[in-house]
């Protein structure tokens, strides 16, 4: 039987998914719970790309894209031909409580979404530049990146949301007014990674120059049909539950670690939204005259 | 059947008008054809097994004891268990010879008083119809009716052969197949039974005249299976979407994901 409130009824709410914590199944639904009213607007109407661990972290978990048996008549789901497998997926969209709350209880510990929703699936809505260090370049080096970034946003007068990946990436997104492609958006992010890499030395915007030890990706790949980022708020499956955190600029240049934001610190930290405004706050992308 | 006019969700087909079987009643050199349809149906509430995380039914497999695997069908056959544990195998074929075949013919043996035969014997009733033979069947409904008779003679049903009495019933001949004697239990083996003390003259008097009191005709429509009426309109309540929510008592580590939900809940009402 479900709980008052929900359709949804939780199961296995002592079981551990956060095994070096302690944290159970019900606190992991109670994350998701606290964060719902910051989540459900930014996943509306997107496919998402779960991953699961029904064992934990400690253990391996799993993707899942389709939408699996047993999934209950009120989850909204979304058939798309995935190129890549080649055959049909149908991806769980979240556009309610109690879809969340489902997922959570299913111990999905990650969501990804794409940067596009389901009804127009091959248009951007958000532009992504996921920041990711090489080590021994971390979390420092990416949040340095996301700065410099800032200001070559602002150049082109646009705002960027910044974001940890919940690993040691950064990511920063500039909500857009649909109508640029896919290959647009990408082509803009490489060329403002271009940029970047000109300005700095130890920033790298070419995939095949990824590797090279003490060096930042602004990766633009990302920036396809049916490609994903994390959820911002999203749980990552890391030994110490980290988060996907919002963040403000502010935060960035006071600097951060990577510790700071988990499920219990968030959990227990002030209900404020750094992306609040986000999905208002659309931009029009001038694309196609960003040449080298 | 009345039910307050709710919802019948009873999963008990309604009783079929397609006969199971067709043959001929047969005393001595006459035949009557006639055709056999089920008349009772069992009115229980059955359910099915559903996985409580996601709602979905449950299938049954057959799994070998020894090494746990799934058997096909094709793979399995029938054992008699002679002692525990220890089996004689019959082949499909050996058990499909020792089956009786049926000559589609209901032999009567002779006529018996209806009200002489111990209802502890009857098993189930069939619906009888005539098969063009119209005049035939009427004729021996009446002949049953007007001597309160009873035809008595067996049958072979699809691979068992039945003791049965075609009896009249509503303006119908309806067939009963009986128990076997070995199939009824007699109460003489048991010992409880015997040497029970005979009450006084008085007693039995005072007892009499109880039954005398609370005589009357019997109704079987004055007997209702409350469960089931219950139960069914348990079932029309949620069908119309009325949830009916077990409540379960809250244990400790989910008191603060329960607060959590209602003030999210709370949170998203109000935008």
């Amino acid at each position: 039987m479900p709980q008052a409130g929900t359709r949804v009824e939780f199961t296995n709410l002592e079981k551990v998914l956060f095994e070096e914590l302690g944290i159970t199944k019900a606190k992991v639904l109670e994350y998701y719970v606290r964060k719902a009213p910051q989540i459900l607007p930014i996943l509306k109407e997107r496919p998402l790309s779960l991953k699961r661990y029904p064992d934990g972290v400690g253990k391996a978990g799993f993707y899942e894209k389709n939408a699996p048996l047993g999934t209950p008549p009120w989850v909204k789901t979304f058939r798309v031909h995935s190129d890549s497998v080649e055959r049909d997926v149908n991806y769980i969209v979240c556009n309610g409580l109690d879809t969340l709350l489902w997922l959570a209880n299913l111990a999905t510990i990650e969501m990804h979404m794409p940067l596009s929703t389901a009804d127009q699936y091959g248009k951007p809505d958000l532009m992504l530049f996921d920041i990711d260090p090489e080590p021994p370049a971390g979390i420092a080096e990416a949040v340095g990146t996301a700065l410099l970034l800032k200001d070559k946003l602002g150049d082109e007068g646009l705002r960027g949301y910044p974001k940890t990946s919940g690993k040691k990436g950064v990511h920063v997104v500039v909500p857009i007014v649909r109508g640029p492609t896919f290959k647009e958006v990408r082509e803009f992010v490489r060329d403002v990674g271009k940029g970047l890499a000109r300005e700095a030395g130890f920033v790298r915007s070419e995939f095949s120059q990824t590797k090279e030890p003490g060096t930042v990706f602004v990766d633009y790949l990302q920036n396809a049909k049916g490609k994903t980022m994390v959820a911002p708020y999203s749980l990552r499956g890391t030994l110490s539950a980290t988060v996907s955190m919002p963040l403000e600029w502010e935060d960035l240049r006071k600097g951060i670690s990577p510790g700071d934001f988990t499920l219990l610190s968030v959990l227990k930290g002030a209900g404020r939204d750094p992306w609040a405004d986000l999905l208002e706050d659309r931009q029009r992308l001038e694309t196609g005259r960003h040449g080298e | 059947m009345a039910n307050d006019g709710d919802v019948e969700p009873y999963s008990a087909q309604k009783a079929s008008k397609r006969p199971i079987w067709t043959g001929t009643i047969t005393i001595g050199l006459v035949n009557i054809p006639v055709r056999v349809l089920p008349m009772i149906f069992d009115k229980e509430v059955t359910f099915r097994f559903l996985h409580k995380e996601d709602g979905q039914p449950l299938r049954y497999q057959r799994i070998c004891t020894k090494d746990e695997k799934v058997v096909p069908w094709e793979d399995i056959v029938k054992g008699y268990e002679v002692s525990k544990g220890e089996f004689v195998v019959l082949g499909k074929e050996e058990l499909a010879a020792a089956r009786p075949e049926s000559d589609r013919r209901i032999r009567i043996d002779k006529f018996v008083d209806y009200l002489s035969i111990e209802p502890i014997y009857f098993e189930r009733s069939y619906l009888l119809t005539p098969d063009k033979s119209g005049d035939a069947y009427r004729l021996l409904y009446l002949a049953l009716e007007k001597m309160g008779k009873a035809a008595a003679g067996r049958v072979t049903l699809r691979t068992k052969e039945y003791p049965v009495l075609i009896h009249v019933y509503k303006g119908a001949l309806v067939m009963t197949t009986l128990r076997y004697a070995d199939e009824v239990r007699d109460p003489s083996a048991f010992k409880e039974l015997e040497g029970l003390r005979e009450p006084s003259k008085g007693e039995l008097d005072i007892a009499v005249r109880i039954v005398k009191d609370l005589t009357g005709d019997f109704d079987i429509r004055e007997y209702r299976d409350g469960y089931r009426e219950r139960v069914g309109a348990l079932i029309a309540k949620k069908m119309k979407g009325e949830r009916i929510r077990e409540e379960k008592p809250v244990r400790e580590e989910a008191k603060e994901l329960m607060a959590a939900l209602q003030e999210t809940l709370e949170q998203l009402r109000k935008k």
